[in-house]
């Protein structure tokens, strides 16, 4: 018994130092992983406050090259506006107008927050924004900034939020090329914040370098549509069944400002059916 | 160590997690060099520090920056790492007497000279350490190689320039 005692005298500080290395080891492990606590994030209350007032001063940047591209954004939202109130204006002789009137709630809504860090360098990034449980953000939500897709929402705290960024190495994202039903896979690889790749493309895909990429809806994280990026050209994958597309990334991820995260009526029914399915074994 | 090095000790924690957060983390030179500042906090502990405080206030300022960078448990273990080697590190450059026992690490202790092998000793095997850890099996060599290289080399000049600001009077 002395033995032993001495002998965690002797090396306890070695003992402290492996359990410190055990410990890193599973941080490293659960990185990712969903509703893990917020208190090891940067959503907790410490950090969200510091970021918070930090990003008074932060907030500021780049805001000249957003407000162009909220104009752009404008400008083509209301072009589609005015085809869509001409298309309608040559449709109506023809059938009972009332057809065309939203019927009842729509399913998506939007919760805007202001992105209080961001990084772009690591292989798995993550940003903090000002919104939390408190303000109706759950994990799992799509989170888009005026240009288009820019993360899914991983741990919500009380008044902050982390946001797993696009330009994370470990998730995917549902996309498929515009006006097709071309599905792929979006994946970041590091390095370079302005591209990504839309990977498990069929082989007999015809393509345009130019494609807009956009979110294929087959989750309840995002609505079908949202633009993602474009096609640069196609990469030789590993597997000759399959096409990789390089993609030019629609946001610019070095200057995320503020963001909107997206809320889906429907979730809880989709989520229920999909439960009951795995529960009846169909 | 008396209450004024307790307090001193524990502002420099504070301020450098905060200066690495804040400022160098967003401060990424041609897209590979961080400064990593907040390291200076083990380099400038006493070598005769007992091992299990240096592992633990090493592997707490660690996890902060890790905290408040979600890079959870990279910058932790580097540091506990680097903390074990921080004595053989020192002496391979300073001759082991009683005036070196119970030294605090700084250029003006031991000359600028021998701070600076020992600085740099520590901050490329920190950086090292720190890329590997994270870019683990997505990264080629290549990219580790240079952003170590780029890194240490920028953060071994700013924490130089620190270190002549920081408790210069002693």
């Amino acid at each position: 018994m002395r033995n032993l005692l001495n002998f965690l005298i002797k090396y306890g500080a070695w003992f402290l130092f492996t359990l410190y290395v055990l410990l890193s080891c599973l941080l490293l492990m659960s990185q990712s992983a969903y509703r893990q606590s917020a208190l090891l994030t940067s959503a907790n209350v410490v950090a969200g406050s510091i970021y918070g007032v930090t990003s008074e001063v932060t907030g500021y940047f780049h805001l000249k090259s957003i407000n162009e591209e909220l104009q752009l954004r404008n400008a083509s939202l209301e072009n589609e506006v005015l085809n869509l109130k001409d298309r309608l204006a040559e449709l109506a002789p023809m059938v009972d107008t009332a057809l065309f009137k939203p019927n009842g709630k729509a399913r998506f809504d939007f919760i805007s927050a202001s992105v209080i860090n961001n990084s772009t360098r690591h292989p798995r990034n993550y940003f903090t924004i000002n919104r939390g449980a408190n303000d109706g953000v759950e994990t799992g939500m799509g989170v888009v900034d005026q240009n288009g897709v820019v993360g899914i929402v991983n741990v919500a705290a009380g008044n902050t939020a982390r946001v797993i960024s696009l330009l994370n190495e470990t998730q995917r994202f549902s996309v498929k090329i515009k006006d097709t039903d071309y599905v792929g896979s979006l994946t970041w690889k590091g390095s370079d914040p302005r591209t990504a790749y839309m990977e498990e493309v069929p082989r007999h895909v015809k393509f345009h370098a130019g494609d807009t990429i956009v979110t294929s809806g087959y989750s309840t994280t995002f609505p079908e549509g949202i633009p993602v990026g474009r096609v640069l050209n196609r990469i030789k994958g590993a597997d000759d069944n399959f096409f990789i597309f390089k993609i030019r990334l629609a946001s610019d991820f070095n200057a995320l400002s503020t963001v909107r995260i997206i809320k889906d009526f429907y979730k809880p029914e989709l989520d229920s059916l999909k439960n009951h399915d795995i529960k009846t074994g169909n | 160590m008396s209450a004024k090095d307790v307090i001193q000790y524990s502002v420099l924690f504070f301020v450098l997690v905060l200066a690495q957060v804040l400022i160098c983390n967003h401060l990424a030179l041609f897209n590979v060099a961080i400064p990593i500042v907040f390291i200076y906090f083990i380099i400038r502990l006493p070598v005769d520090m007992k091992l299990s405080l240096l592992f633990t206030l090493a592997f707490l300022i660690g996890l902060s920056v890790d905290i408040f960078s979600d890079t959870a448990g990279v910058n932790s273990m580097a540091c506990t790492l680097i903390a074990a080697l921080k004595c053989p590190a020192f002496y391979a450059y300073v001759p082991r007497d009683d005036k070196t026992k119970s030294m605090i690490p700084s250029a003006t202790n031991m000359g600028l000279g021998v701070f600076s092998k020992y600085l740099f000793t520590m901050v490329t095997i920190y950086c090292l350490l720190a890329f590997v850890i994270e870019y683990f099996n997505f990264a080629d060599v290549k990219d580790i190689v240079v952003m170590t290289a780029a890194s240490s080399a920028l953060s071994f000049l700013v924490i130089l320039g620190i270190d002549s600001l920081v408790f210069s009077k002693e």
